[in-house]
């Protein structure tokens, strides 16, 4: 188990700053998702907190010891590929024996350990066979027991599921999930699928160009999105924004009005509003009517493309029990608490 | 009657030149020389070819020669095939890895496989050159040597100078087929490797050396086969001499058929090589292709 620390990590390539000064403190058995688009950095962060990668700039500290220029192999990280990375020439028991035979523990160990990851994985029955003959999520248990042998101070997980099918990844989340819990290691997770990162995380850094954009709770990035990027990037459909002016305690645009008692007047800012946060219409919300464009039933869910007041376009969640119907008129209600503010120029929240 | 349709019919007819081509230039040859192996063809005596049924190899059986050049084939092959493969091995691993001047070096490499095997026999012959030679000249300047010597009329060194020579052209290709083999391997593979602990030399070993195996057995396969029938070499520097230090079955071959003039036992000796590439071939992909 293991502290990492990362102080103004930097990592370039030529003229590409791929990691641009983080700083990031995951603490002793946490578990931490690096959550960003394409390119941002994640992979770079991890490889340079595996070793892979040597820094350009920066510490890296492992429980207070700095680790920046240490081989991988004295790091006692462990790390799982999308790609599972297995030993194709190599039986499923040798893959998860590989690291153990390196480190020369003896034989007695090796079998022992290797058959209570691979009974903690559910593959015990599978230990003969070569990874060809593996399907994808029997594969990717193949990688977490060859991490998991080893019992490194940290385990680390670039974008692990993602080549497996939807069903499949939703029970090998709660598989990790429930390793988590049962080893109490250090998790740094990377992904891009937000649904992943919400469910797994204790904290979620979401990142951009390189840089943190916001490091907290699931909830509290799904809450209090700290900017607009991160505002639209979390939450499915993604949340609605629109462009307008605060005016004597009221966010305007147009005939448009909602209640902001707290942002300063005049200021030029971005109202989010997430399609989740309506309701029926009742006394304390304030109404937000329109015209039904599309209908997008997902069976649990009913989302509505509702042309709204000043030109806007929103995507807006059906309440419970309502039947809409395209070209028809709606009126839901929104709690003016659950309204996000951006400044304009900024992109930044406005508390 | 075979019945075929529009395409197959246009197919077969634009294929039949071909086919007839490779009937007179290949097939017909493989059979006048099978059953010149059965006759008694002796070049002196033109007229009277009486068939002997299996004597000519019989006869090639029981020379001491053909074992001389059984033994002399095997030396060169063996030292041939495994120097190539290993140093084709190292090769590959350098240039495969990124360096300044890495395009320039493959780009070399490439070099002596283009060159002719007859002018690379020439010019290893003048490199090995007992009154000039370059050898000569650069291991005496260094001091290594007291004298210039006759390098190929060493008995004991004449079939490793030739397969020096005969690697030389051959590593090249061999190497290119390694890169590109070792080019597909999956970088987290090595990544994985790495984290798990493993140095380089186990990630050469655990890694790269399995990937490796479909080319090093096509290497193998085609170095073997090609070895075993050199002759451009032999013709060129030393003739099967000195004594019959370089007498291998391909040299063995053209001196029976064409200094000697007996068509029927050159013959069977060619079809005996034949035979033997072949078989040595069938067990390289038998038993090292099964493991793949
Ligand atoms: N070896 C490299 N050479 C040059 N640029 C690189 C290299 N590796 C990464 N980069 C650049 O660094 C940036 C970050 O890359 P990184 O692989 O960390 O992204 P990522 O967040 O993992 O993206 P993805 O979700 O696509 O895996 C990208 O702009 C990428 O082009
Ligand atoms: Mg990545």
């Amino acid at each position: 188990m293991a502290t990492i620390v990362c102080e103004a990590l930097t990592k370039r390539y030529g003229a590409v700053t791929a990691l641009d000064a983080l700083d990031l403190t995951i603490a002793h058995g946490e578990f931490m998702v690096l959550l960003g688009p394409s390119g941002c950095g994640k992979t770079t962060t991890l490889n340079l907190i595996a070793g892979l990668e040597e820094a350009s700039e920066g510490r890296l500290l492992f429980d207070g010891r700095d680790v920046t220029w240490l081989p991988p192999h004295r790091r006692e990280v462990a790390m799982v590929f999308q790609s599972y990375a297995l030993y194709p020439n190599k039986t499923v028991f040798e893959n998860i024996a590989f690291p153990l035979r390196l480190r020369r523990t003896p034989r007695a160990g090796i079998e022992r350990a290797v058959r209570a990851a691979a009974e903690q994985l559910e593959i015990a029955h599978l230990l003969d066979r070569r990874p060809h003959q593996l399907s994808g999520g029997q594969r990717q248990r193949v990688a977490l027991g060859r991490a998991i042998v080893r019992n490194p101070a940290a385990f680390l997980m670039d974008e692990p599921l993602s080549n497996l099918d939807a069903a499949l990844r939703l029970s090998m989340r709660s598989l990790i999930k429930r390793l988590h819990h049962q080893l109490r290691a250090t998790f740094v997770y990377v992904t891009h699928d937000q649904a992943e990162a919400m469910t797994l995380a204790d904290r979620i850094a979401v990142m951009r160009g390189g840089l943190i954009q916001q490091l907290d709770t699931p909830e509290g990035i799904y809450e209090r999105p700290a900017n607009l990027f991160v505002a639209g990037f979390l939450g499915s459909p993604p949340i609605n924004l629109i462009e307008g002016r605060i005016e004597d305690g009221a966010f305007r645009r147009a005939e448009l009005r909602l209640p902001a008692p707290r942002a300063e007047p005049g200021r030029e800012v971005v109202l989010g509003l997430r399609p989740e946060d309506v309701e029926a219409p009742a006394p304390h919300l304030v109404p937000l009517a329109g015209r039904v464009e599309l209908v997008s039933p997902l069976g649990s869910d009913t989302y509505a493309e509702v042309s709204g007041p000043a030109g806007t376009s929103l995507t807006l969640r059906v309440p419970k029990g309502w039947r809409v119907r395209e070209g028809e008129g709606i009126e839901v209600g929104v709690d003016p608490a659950r309204l996000h503010l951006f400044d304009r120029a900024t992109e930044r929240r406005i508390a | 009657m075979l019945r075929l349709g529009y395409d197959e019919r246009a197919a077969a007819l634009l294929v039949f030149p071909v086919v007839a081509v490779l009937l007179v230039v290949a097939a017909f040859p493989i059979l006048y020389s099978f059953w010149i192996s059965l006759h008694d063809v002796v070049l002196t005596r033109p007229l009277r070819r009486p068939f002997v049924g299996l004597d000519n190899y019989l006869r090639v059986f029981a020379d001491e020669r053909f074992w001389i050049a059984v033994a002399r084939t095997t030396v060169y092959t063996v030292v041939t095939v495994a120097a190539t493969t290993v140093l084709a091995v190292l090769v590959a691993l350098l240039l495969n890895e990124a360096f300044p001047g890495q395009r320039l070096l493959n780009a070399l490499l490439l070099l002596p496989w283009a060159t002719p095997s007859v002018v690379n026999g020439l010019m290893w012959k003048w490199i090995y050159d007992p009154s000039y030679g370059l050898l000569n000249g650069l291991l005496v300047q260094l001091g290594v040597l007291e004298r210039y010597r006759a390098w190929l009329g060493d008995p004991d060194l004449t079939l490793l100078l030739i397969a020096n020579a005969a690697v030389w052209k051959q590593m090249p290709l061999a190497a290119l087929l390694l890169i590109v083999t070792m080019k597909a391997i999956p970088e987290d593979l090595y990544r994985a490797a790495k984290v798990d602990g493993a140095g380089t030399f186990r990630r050469f070993l655990h890694v790269t050396l399995p990937a490796l195996r479909p080319g090093l057995m096509l290497v193998l396969v085609y170095e073997t086969m090609i070895s075993i029938r050199h002759f451009d070499l032999f013709l060129i520097m030393t003739q099967g001499g000195p004594g019959d230090a370089s007498f291998t079955l391909s040299w063995f071959i053209y001196v029976e058929t064409f200094r000697s003039l007996r068509f029927g036992t050159g013959a069977a000796l060619s079809y005996i090589l034949a035979m033997a590439t072949f078989l040595l071939s069938y067990l390289f992909i038998r038993f090292l292709g099964r493991r793949l």
